[in-house]
């Protein structure tokens, strides 16, 4: 069994020229987490990671590996094992060799190598491949061997970097459970970029949202889902409306608030752990999933958070239905998870509304 | 902004840095330095600013002459080359027929003999009184024997043209290869084709690969020492500069004409680069490319093989005269030889001067070789792999020798190096050597370069990744990855060197130190049996080159004809 370590980065930056690709971040990746970097292209994503690899130092701050200071310690001398986004497999070697490349460098005897590689060629379930060229075998393939190789040294930190972006759609949703059950099993401390928000969520123990060098915010799948903690990480994972508005008012006792939006409707919102003060200027975050639609204002018992408009148009996904609706003279999205139930149609007059625990309030700065 | 070009002081690389100032010391000693002290040589006589051998030149109709001459032979070598390879190489990217594998290796056959060593044989047939005119006065087609040369003006460009054509046509191949075959069909879609399909879409995507050929074969044609010298033609730049190498101490109108030769190539260079740099395009590729071959049928099949045979024939015909002669034991006056033999063979496998020739052309070229390829690959490397101030630099630097004929480098090299310990009039070993190295440098950078570019840096990375080091990972990773392409590159520049003709004959002042090129220039000029026994050696000279060919051909398949770019 590996030995667990932790990665900690203290306040790192790198620059390339005058652009900071990575601008004094902060993280702490905890013994045999699986923790995610997510963020859209040119985020650092992979700066980040690449920084842990040692392929750049950086200019500020500290990386560590269990308390030991990273920072100018070659890549080679970092224990690390890295899946590239292109596999990298050595073309001139077979799959046994391209293997067992590590363990030769690191002097492991002959006899120890092949037991070894024939190890992690069963825990990737590619036994029959030893004797392949990379060339002779299909993307997928290429992707497990290039885990295995980075597994076989035993690394103290696994790093992946966009390993299933070369995959098509269904091969990637199969690898995705692999790569979750691989981790789990070794228990390796692991480091995943990714900008596929949807495998970030089903994997993830823990992620960090990354936007223009910055992490914007760090938490579980759940956390960053329903509680984002700013505009960017609301809007870059999952879908949601942005309502603008003004603070009215504020009901300390039930830490709600009433936000006057620029139409003049009220948005009630709890706001549990922010504090606002009247007047501020805020946006409103509601997925369009917590949306309910109506048909009519009575049938429901509710006197907040219900608000009349026309649909615009109405898309059926089978297992959802798609609302585009008008109203508060924009488009709100909202998303009904069981339409069999549905009779609406385009151009209907209806309400919708939504809770206020679902409701995400930001500052606007 | 380019963020790669900009760079903070403390991002530099210092052992990058320097290992760039190095190999900038290497050209400076032994490019910048003597074309420095060509131009030097032409403008400053006795300490004063002049332009007076300028004006001479001009002024002396002479040198007026020669030098219109030196240049339309450059242009008609050019055109009647481009004749030749863009409906050859057409034909053979584009149709399919049985025996064009054949064919295609009969047309790169010119590559393997200069052209001058290809003269002495073409006399045999051509001269006033060789076997063509012969034949025709036999048949009684004509009474007075035809001037098939044309005092040698003739003659020159179409030695040029069919020693040349195989540069051009493997460029143009390259380029045409490389079209996107989707881009035509679109175009067939919209309505276009034949001609029209030609001359809008087809034409203007190869022109790139066809300028960037056509410009060699210009600077080429344009400073050809040696097939001037073997038809005697004195009017022309190349041999005018040759025979004032001797008064290099007394006559700046040498250093003159030098000049001008380097400012007439680079302009050519340059002018084609502008042309053709705007309009070199990226292909959008879709992973590979199946290229549109056609299988020929009906009426056009006997036209396409009479048309490819023919420049097969046309294209061999100096190589097969050299044959011929090396093996005539009597060929005077007479259609064909009266006799055959190998005892030329045997002349020029032990004559003194001959066989040490060979020898001397092996040791240099291998020599000049093993700097190419260390100084192509670490240049290679500094252009592929490393980021620092002066990339673009080094990168121009490193191709500029492909703009810069032999005879104004070697002119150049006796300037400088007369006098000191390694004078050419001495001992030229070191300096034919890096001369050598220098004029097929670009050869083995661009191999190398080509090599890192297609061998993804993550390779690299894997392997310091799972824990080998930076030495390690050189030799097991990347170099085995480049090899082909390293190994490629060292056999064109071995190749070329071994044939190098104008740098050999200005700096190979004694018997003893004659490369072969040298040497079957001067056992031509021996009464008797001089021709036999130069075409001998020229046939032994093209017999190791052939066999480097078909190594490098084997090694990298298509992209052979990108070599040989300017």
């Amino acid at each position: 069994m590996a030995i667990l370590v932790e990665v900690v980065l203290e306040e790192v930056t790198k620059s390339f020229g005058d652009v900071k690709a990575v601008d004094g971040i902060s993280l702490n990746v905890n013994e045999g987490e699986l923790f995610f970097l997510l963020g859209p292209s040119g985020c650092g994503k992979t700066t980040t990671l690449r920084l842990i690899a040692g392929f750049y130092k950086p200019e500020k701050g500290r990386i560590l590996f269990d308390e030991k200071l990273m920072n100018n310690v070659p890549p080679n001398k970092r224990n690390v094992g890295m899946v590239f986004q292109n596999y990298a497999l050595w073309p001139h070697m077979t799959v046994y060799d391209n293997i067992t490349y590590g363990l030769k460098v690191r002097g492991v005897p002959a006899n120890l190598r092949v037991k070894k590689a024939k190890e992690v060629l069963k825990i990737v379930k590619m036994e029959k491949y030893a004797t392949r060229y990379p060339n002779q075998l299909s993307g997928g393939q290429q992707q497990r061997i290039a885990l295995a190789r980075a597994l076989v040294i035993e690394p103290d930190v696994l790093l992946l970097d966009e390993p299933l972006s070369n995959l098509d759609a269904k091969l990637r949703l199969e690898t995705r459970e692999e790569i979750k059950r691989i981790q789990k099993e070794l228990k390796i401390t692991t480091i995943y970029v990714t900008h596929d928000q949807n495998e970030a969520l089903s994997m993830a123990d823990k992620i960090a949202v990354m936007n223009e060098g910055r992490i914007e915010q760090i938490g579980t799948p759940r956390d960053i889902y329903n509680n984002p903690a700013n505009e960017f990480v609301a809007g870059f994972i999952g879908e949601t409306n942005f309502i603008e508005g003004k603070i009215e008012e504020i009901i300390e006792e039930k830490s709600l608030v009433v936000i006057k939006t620029r139409t003049g409707e009220r948005i009630y919102a709890r706001i549990t752990g922010k504090t606002f003060s009247r007047g501020e200027r805020v946006l409103c975050s509601v997925r369009p999933e917590r949306i309910r639609v109506l048909t009519d204002k009575r049938r429901e018992d509710q006197i907040i958070n219900l608000f009349p408009a026309r649909i615009q148009r109405l898309t059926y996904y089978g297992f959802a239905e798609h609302y585009i609706l008008e109203a508060m003279e924009k488009e709100i999205k909202a998303t009904n998870f069981s339409p069999r139930a549905s009779k609406h149609k385009e151009g209907d007059e209806v309400y919708f509304t939504f809770n206020p625990n679902d409701v995400n309030v930001f500052r606007i700065s | 902004m380019n963020i790669t070009r900009r760079f903070a002081l403390r991002e530099i690389d210092w052992k990058t840095l320097s290992l760039f100032l190095l190999i900038m010391m290497f050209f400076s000693v032994f490019l910048f330095l003597p074309i420095l002290y060509v131009f030097k040589g032409a403008l400053f006589v006795n300490g004063q600013f002049t332009l007076l051998y300028f004006a001479l030149m001009f002024q002396d109709a002479f040198y007026r002459e020669s030098i219109l001459n030196s240049v339309k032979i450059g242009i008609f070598a050019t055109i009647l080359t481009s004749l030749i390879s863009i409906p050859t190489a057409l034909l053979m990217v584009r149709y399919d027929f049985p025996g064009k594998r054949i064919l295609q290796g009969l047309l790169l056959v010119p590559l393997v003999m200069p052209p001058f060593v290809g003269a002495i044989g073409m006399k045999q047939l051509f001269a006033r009184y060789g076997s063509v005119n012969l034949l025709l006065m036999k048949l009684n087609l004509i009474s007075e024997p035809i001037d098939w040369f044309g005092g040698g003006f003739i003659g020159i460009i179409i030695l040029e043209a069919l020693h040349l054509y195989p540069y051009l046509y493997l460029n143009i191949s390259a380029a045409l290869a490389n079209i996107d075959p989707t881009l035509e069909e679109q175009a067939e879609n919209l309505g276009a084709s034949g001609f029209r399909l030609f001359r809008t879409v087809t034409l203007p995507l190869m022109f790139p690969g066809y300028i960037a050929g056509a410009i060699i074969v210009f600077i080429w044609a344009f400073t050809d020492l040696g097939t001037p010298l073997i038809f005697e033609y004195r009017k022309a730049l190349p041999p005018i500069i040759f025979s004032m190498v001797k008064d290099i101490w007394t006559n700046p109108m040498g250093y003159a004409l030098t000049v001008f030769t380097l400012i007439i190539s680079v302009s050519f260079v340059v002018a084609a680069r502008r042309y053709a740099g705007g309009r070199s395009y990226e292909m959008l590729g879709r992973g590979h490319i199946t290229p549109r071959v056609r299988r020929i049928t009906g009426w056009k099949t006997p036209i396409i093989y009479a048309f490819i045979i023919l420049m097969v024939l046309a294209a061999m015909t100096p190589q097969i005269s050299v044959i011929l002669t090396s093996l005539a034991e009597q060929w005077f006056l007479t259609v064909l030889p009266t006799a055959y033999s190998l005892r030329y063979y045997e002349v020029a496998l032990t004559h003194e001067v001959t066989a040490i020739s060979i020898l001397n052309s092996l040791k240099y070229s291998l020599l000049s070789t093993a700097i190419d390829v260390m100084l192509g690959v670490l240049i290679g490397y500094l252009l592929a792999r490393r980021s620092f101030p002066g990339k673009d630099i080094l990168d121009a630097v490193a191709m500029l020798p492909l703009a810069i004929p032999g005879i104004v480098i070697a002119f150049g090299y006796v300037s400088v190096f007369t006098g000191t310990p390694i004078d050419p009039f001495y001992d030229p070993t070191l300096l034919l050597i890096i001369s050598y190295s220098v004029r097929r440098l670009p050869y083995t950078v661009r191999a190398a370069y080509a090599g890192f570019q297609q061998t993804s840096v993550s390779l690299e990375e894997a392997s310091l990744s799972v824990g080998a080091s930076q030495a390690r990972t050189l030799f097991s990773i990347t170099i085995p990855l480049i090899m082909a392409n390293v190994i490629a590159g060292g056999i064109m520049s071995f190749s070329a060197a071994m044939m190098e003709v104008s740098t050999s004959m200005i700096l190979a002042n004694r018997e003893a130190f004659y490369p072969i090129t040298k040497a079957i220039y001067s056992v031509n000029l021996r009464l008797g049996d001089g021709p036999y026994v130069a075409s001998a050696l020229g046939i032994v000279g093209t017999i190791i080159v052939t066999s480097c060919l078909l190594a490098a051909n084997k090694l990298l398949g298509k992209s052979m004809g990108e070599l040989f770019r300017a």
